[in-house]
């Protein structure tokens, strides 16, 4: 498998097909961020093409001493978010994710039968909610780092602020997701 | 050291992430392990970040990629145009396909034949349109010609077979006529002999007269009801 910068450089050199690698290896990533961050299928899915256009017309700013491509890729979306969160803040509420609880109430039904796939659906619905409920700042820090998976420097670069405020982010972020999902019943304190 | 439920809310995630000293590690530990408030909190934020940390990633939508796709590179005219357009090759074999062109050409191996341009003796002048065109008009009116002479030949040979079966003589006394086949009863009564013989008739007259006599006769109580139906049409 071609490492991510080679791929790159043949996007900036006008090859399509490594334009396509680059797309499938990352589409899910990127997707999985920008729906984390809005809880709406939608929207996230908007972002994410929205994010990859981007990525398409400033490739060739990319520069892998910078960070690896991974990162590049997660701070345009983040800087994406961010404007999409400051644009839809007006109309936003937490309706967004009313078709959740609706999936949600199929799987609680007795005829389903309890499996693996269907608890761990069943838990990234509740951390939806959940998340739905924390500030911006607090909750892309918990994304990036527990659901992500980044470091805490590569968090740091993306956030584009010290190390010692996104550990305190972070931090209170968890803190914070687990008062919110106890108050909601949906995870005993 | 001494330890408080502050120092832990502070330090709880280097305490998950393990980056916290051994001493203060310890303190943190022994603080929690006595605290009715910390002990909880610490064991369910470290089940919910374990939880979160085991999650995979959301899956995108089917045709997400896709449409990136569509968005960047445009319309994809490459393999795939080129594959939908060379389509048509395997079809070739299909029976259907093969009968149609089969068809097709002996079509026109039919047409060219009658045209009177055999492939035995095909030159550069015969697929001038000016001398197609001529070569059709004249097979036409060839063929015209032959299906008429047929159509009089048949006519005189009918005309000749008619006179030469013997009449029916007539009886003396008028008598009940026998019962004529059915389809007799459809034609009227056939001319005086001796009048026909006196007055002979073109050839060919007497036919179509009788015919259409008879077809009225059969469709009508009068022509009315048919023109009734046009007009209604």
């Amino acid at each position: 498998m071609e490492p991510d910068a080679q791929l790159v450089q043949l996007c900036v050199r006008g090859d399509g097909p490594a334009w396509e690698k680059l797309v499938r290896r990352h589409a899910r990533r990127v997707f999985s961020l920008c729906y984390r961050f809005t809880s709406n299928r939608a929207e996230a899915e908007d972002l994410s093409q929205e994010v990859f256009l981007r990525i398409y017309r400033t490739l060739s700013s990319y520069r892998p001493a910078d960070g690896a491509f991974p990162t590049w890729l997660a701070s345009v979306t983040r800087n994406l978010l961010v404007d999409h969160y400051r644009r839809t803040r007006r109309d936003r509420l937490t309706d967004s994710i009313d078709d959740d609880v609706a999936k949600l109430e199929r799987m609680r039904s007795p005829e389903r039968a309890p499996d693996r796939l269907a608890e761990a659906a069943e838990l990234s619905v509740q951390l939806q909610h959940g998340l739905a409920r924390l500030s911006p700042e607090l909750r892309e820090a918990v994304i990036l780092r527990d659901l992500a998976g980044l470091d805490y420097a590569e968090i740091r670069l993306i956030l584009q602020v010290a190390e010692g405020t996104v550990k305190s982010r972070i931090n209170r972020g968890r803190i914070e997701l687990a008062r919110v999902l106890g108050e909601m019943g949906l995870r005993r304190p | 050291m001494d330890w408080n439920c502050l120092l832990t809310e502070d330090r709880l995630s280097d305490f998950l992430d393990g980056v916290l000293s051994t001493e203060e590690a310890r303190a943190f530990s022994a603080h929690c392990s006595g605290c009715a408030r910390c002990g909880p909190l610490v064991a369910q934020i470290g089940g919910l970040v374990k939880e979160m940390q085991s999650l995979g990633p959301v899956e995108e939508p089917p045709q997400l990629v896709a449409r990136i796709l569509h968005l960047t590179l445009g319309p994809r005219a490459s393999r795939q145009g080129l594959r939908r357009r060379l389509a048509w090759v395997p079809r070739i074999w299909e029976p259907q396909f093969a009968m149609g062109v089969v068809t097709v050409a002996a079509s026109f191996f039919m047409v060219f034949h009658s045209v009177g341009g055999g492939t035995n003796h095909l030159r550069r002048t015969n697929l001038n349109p000016v001398n197609m065109i001529r070569a059709i008009d004249r097979q036409a009116h060839l063929s015209y010609a032959r299906a008429a002479k047929f159509v009089n030949d048949l006519r005189v040979v009918y005309e000749i077979e008619s006179r030469l079966q013997p009449q029916p003589e007539r009886p003396s006394e008028p008598s009940p006529r026998p019962e004529p086949p059915p389809e007799e009863k459809l034609l009227p009564p056939s001319p005086d002999p001796e009048q026909e013989s006196r007055n002979p008739r073109p050839v060919g007259d007497s036919l179509p007269r009788n015919l259409l006599a008879a077809l009225l006769e059969r469709t009508s109580p009068g022509t009315g009801s048919v023109r009734a139906t046009w007009s209604s049409r």
